[in-house]
């Protein structure tokens, strides 16, 4: 990797002060710096350090994501590829304009934000409303605050709930695309629902004379496939009429729902890596998923018609998915152990609630959201009991 | 006693439970400097032929503690800056104590049998292995602690361990701690032990089987756990109550040195190590032995940083000078950090241990790992992944320190008691964002006692301006008066 290296070197003083391009500094430096581990040397005690960095920290989130990114290919075809493009390019323009107001280095949170915002979109949002609610979360959920570290929101979570306020036809209703089954799903499909557009007809018309070729086979050459989505309603959206799915069907990913939340069985396979690796904190999704888990079945007791049984909201809609990556995002949930239990029984019950007695058929985005708020208000909390109780150690 | 926190790291590089003796050098190196003493107070001449045991300078601000003469040669004082080089030396015409009986009576008059002994462990060097566990400061000889505490374990990689110093020593540690009993009235001596099950161990506790006085501590095998200062915490001594005498085992030998043999304790035993090592063992040899012979001997001819001290709470060897120094336990030698790795976030690291099993290694057996001196990362803000608290064995919330201080809130990193750092060093080593946390916090402490210091200077000349106030309206009233 020498001639890489050298390469670098060559180009380094254009982007360094002084150099024609050292506005950009920033991204040359984030350039470098993803192929290179940077030079630094501890300067004192201690010597050696733990090999983890945050590049790394942020790899371990996008490799638990894997599972539900590579279910998204198959359940809604090719299209997510240039969602993800959109979520990275858009978010990463934000990204750098504020590296470079500020003088500041490219942190690393928006790997993690690019790749689950369209994770949590239904199948079918344009991709310019993505760009959007990329760019308005980055900016207004994290940067605004300072940057990755001190945001007090999860920026995929304002992004989305942005989209979902300022959009509400594209992101409900008649936008739930049904998943693909069988051995390929729809991997090889790019699934909108506009209807199939065909070449200008002025000109198979021309084609067709001059070529004297039949039209039926060159329009179906020439035709992008579009496979025309074949929308239904959400698990969520049909308990609200009672109608409760198979739990069976919830953890395999037969039904309709934001492209990441289909299948609960690759939300808990990327779910429990994060776990393993201590990336995502365990007390979180346990506090979360036990609360919603007692409060639902409390509710199913009460009335099993209306209410749907505990182990059905366990599946349905985004619970798991909020569970392990959203609310576990170390920065916007509290720092204590304790505060992060209260956080994760305030976020599973006021999921339950939306879900069971609110207008919303999905509550989990809003109760992270609000889980958030009160994220600094807890710790404050507890690190006052903990400094407290410092107070008279020797 | 309930522990939390703590880590343990695996270097290459750990020292074999061997002890070699190192030959003679050219010249002794003694450093003027350590990290506790200053022996400003010389009491030789240049060019004066001394005898083994002789005392060079003393240390006037930590109660006249000696620096002693390890060998018979004749003294330089100019050669090198902050050293006292001792050269044509010999082995023999070692002194053992003598002082004239007269002199001997004097002091037992002035402080006691108990205070013999004492100024015995002064001037023969058995006083410098004493600190005090909550400070870290060398305690007053002439005070009574509440308590001793003497720790047979070190954690810290790589120091010297505790069964190399007191292997076949034994019977000396136990007549040590005979010793260190009759300075004490009914306080207790606690005795902290690995809590595994070892030869050494099993040994040791067979032999104070009968020592009443003695309660055993068993602490478990995980670095900082043999710290003084947390043990102290630990067992719920406190501060106002006196000081707390901590020593390690060799301290309790170096007592047995001086107050049975009455000689002086020059003899050390100090370990190399770390993975820049090309033979990790022990080396016994006295103080000032100069460090450039044994890097030449032990280090690989790579580049490395020279330790002095474990990896995680040395310092570096080049600030103490030419020789070893009165207070190394240990001498580590880490890589030297000089290729930029391609790709490193994105290997599988079978080979790279990590706390947050982030790597492949994470489904290996426990290895060693070749640390170098690199950050491995870039430094970033703190994204509150809590593992600092996690492994921090006093309790406190460095995330919290850290932000407090990067806001310059001094007062309340106080309040959050960033006092209780014992300086691990484990929230640095961890870290994923590169903080420097235990530099940190070692310089908010400073700030800290400065700003207390001062307070207590501006209290001390304002009650001073007062009195003088009153006496000088006093003496006014006095002149009317009059």
């Amino acid at each position: 990797m020498k001639f890489v290296y050298r390469i670098f070197e060559k180009v380094r003083p254009t982007f360094e002060e002084g150099g024609k391009l050292s506005l950009i500094h920033p991204l040359y430096e984030a350039i470098e710096n993803f192929f290179f581990a940077p030079a630094a040397v501890s300067i004192g005690a201690p010597y050696g350090r733990d090999p983890l960095d945050v590049k790394r920290y942020m790899t371990a989130v996008i490799i638990g994501l894997l599972p539900c990114v590579l279910a998204a290919f198959y359940f809604y075809g090719l299209r997510f590829l240039p969602m993800i493009i959109v979520s990275y390019g858009a978010g990463f323009v934000v990204e750098l304009l504020f590296a470079i107001v500020r003088k500041e280095k490219i942190a690393e949170g928006f790997l993690v934000t690019g790749l689950i915002f369209p994770l949590v979109l239904p199948p079918t949002i344009p991709l310019w409303m993505l760009a959007v609610g990329v760019m308005f979360g980055v900016c207004i959920g994290k940067e605004l605050f300072g940057g990755t570290g001190r945001n007090i929101f999860n920026p995929a979570i304002v992004g989305r709930v942005f989209l979902a306020l300022a959009y509400p036809s594209q992101m409900s209703g008649e936008v739930w695309v049904k998943p693909g089954h069988g051995i390929l799903g729809r991997v090889l499909d790019y699934v909108t629902i506009k209807t199939p557009t065909g070449p200008d007809e002025g000109v198979m018309a021309t084609v067709v004379k001059f070529f004297s070729v039949n039209a039926d086979g060159v329009r179906s050459f020439f035709t992008v496939e579009h496979i025309e989505a074949i929308t239904s309603a959400t698990p969520l959206g049909l308990a609200k009429k009672g109608e409760f799915i198979d739990v069976m069907r919830l953890a395999i990913g037969e039904v309709t729902g934001s492209i990441g939340e289909t299948s609960g069985l690759m939300v808990l396979c990327g779910g429990i890596f994060l776990l393993i690796t201590r990336v995502a904190n365990w007390r979180t999704v346990v506090s979360i998923l036990l609360s919603a888990f007692i409060m639902a079945f409390a509710l199913h007791q009460s009335n099993p018609e209306k209410f749907a049984s505990p182990t059905w909201h366990m599946f349905a809609g985004g619970l798991l998915f909020g569970a392990f990556f959203m609310a576990t995002d170390p920065v916007s949930s509290p720092n204590t152990n304790g505060g992060k239990y209260v956080y994760g029984i305030l976020i599973g019950a006021v999921a339950m609630l939306i879900r069971n007695f609110g207008a919303y058929t999905e509550g989990v985005m809003f109760s992270i959201l609000l889980g958030n708020i009160f994220a600094p208000v807890i710790d404050e909390i507890f690190f006052s009991i903990r400094i407290r109780r410092l107070k008279n150690e020797e | 006693m309930k522990f939390t926190g703590g880590y343990n790291i695996l270097p290459d590089g750990k020292p074999d439970g061997r002890v070699t003796v190192m030959p003679e050098p050219e010249a002794l190196f003694l450093p003027l400097k350590s990290a506790r003493f200053h022996f400003s107070e010389l009491c030789v001449k240049d060019g004066e032929s001394v005898n083994g045991g002789d005392t060079l300078a003393k240390d006037p601000d930590n109660f006249d503690v000696p620096l002693l003469c390890p060998r018979t040669g004749t003294v330089s004082l100019e050669e090198v800056e902050g050293h006292i080089v001792l050269r044509d030396i010999s082995c023999k015409g070692e002194s053992v104590w003598e002082a004239d009986d007269e002199e001997v009576a004097h002091i037992e008059q002035k402080v006691g049998a108990g205070g013999l002994k004492r100024f015995k462990m002064v001037s023969l060097g058995a006083w410098e292995y004493f600190s005090d566990a909550f400070s870290g400061d060398l305690p007053d000889p002439l005070s009574v602690p509440q308590a001793i505490i003497v720790s047979a374990v070190s954690l810290d990689p790589f120091v010297v361990r505790g069964d190399v110093q007191l292997k076949n020593n034994l019977s000396r540690f136990t007549r040590g701690l005979e010793h260190l009993q009759t300075l004490l009235k009914y306080q207790p001596i606690y005795l902290v032990l690995p809590a595994v099950k070892s030869d050494f161990a099993s040994k040791v506790r067979d032999m104070i089987r009968g020592y009443a006085w003695v309660s055993v501590i068993e602490v478990p095998v995980k670095y900082p756990y043999d710290n003084l200062t947390l043990i102290a915490r630990k067992l719920g001594l406190k501060r106002s109550d006196g000081p707390v005498w901590g020593l390690r085992a060799e301290g309790v030998l170096a007592v047995d040195t001086a107050l049975t043999l009455t000689k002086p304790c020059i003899e050390r035993i100090i370990s190399v190590g770390g993975p820049g090592a090309s033979h990790a063992t022990n080396l016994k040899l006295t103080v000032g032995y100069p460090t450039e012979a044994i890097i030449k001997e032990y280090c690989k001819d790579k580049p490395v940083v020279t330790i002095n001290g474990g990896m995680l709470a040395g310092s570096d060897l080049a600030d103490g000078g030419r020789g070893v120094t009165s207070e190394c336990r240990g001498i580590t030698f880490c890589m030297e950090h000089v290729d930029r790795e391609f790709l490193g976030w994105l290997r599988p690291g079978f080979d790279r241990k990590c706390y947050a099993s982030c790597f492949m290694s994470a489904i290996r057996i426990p290895f060693s790992e070749s640390y170098s001196n690199a950050v491995r990362g870039e430094d970033r803000p703190c994204v509150s992944c809590g593992f600092c608290e996690d492994v921090c064995p006093s309790g406190i919330m460095p995330y919290l320190i850290h932000k407090y201080l990067y806001a310059d809130l001094i007062e309340e990193a106080a309040s959050a008691r960033v006092d209780l750092c014992i300086q691990c060093g484990l929230c640095s080593f961890i870290c994923p964002s590169k903080i420097e946390l235990s530099k940190e916090f070692s310089d908010a402490i400073d700030l800290i006692e400065q700003e207390k210091e001062e307070e207590r200077k501006a209290a001390e000349a304002e009650a001073k301006r007062v009195a003088e106030a009153e006496a000088k309206k006093a003496s006014e009233f006095e002149i009317m008066e009059s």
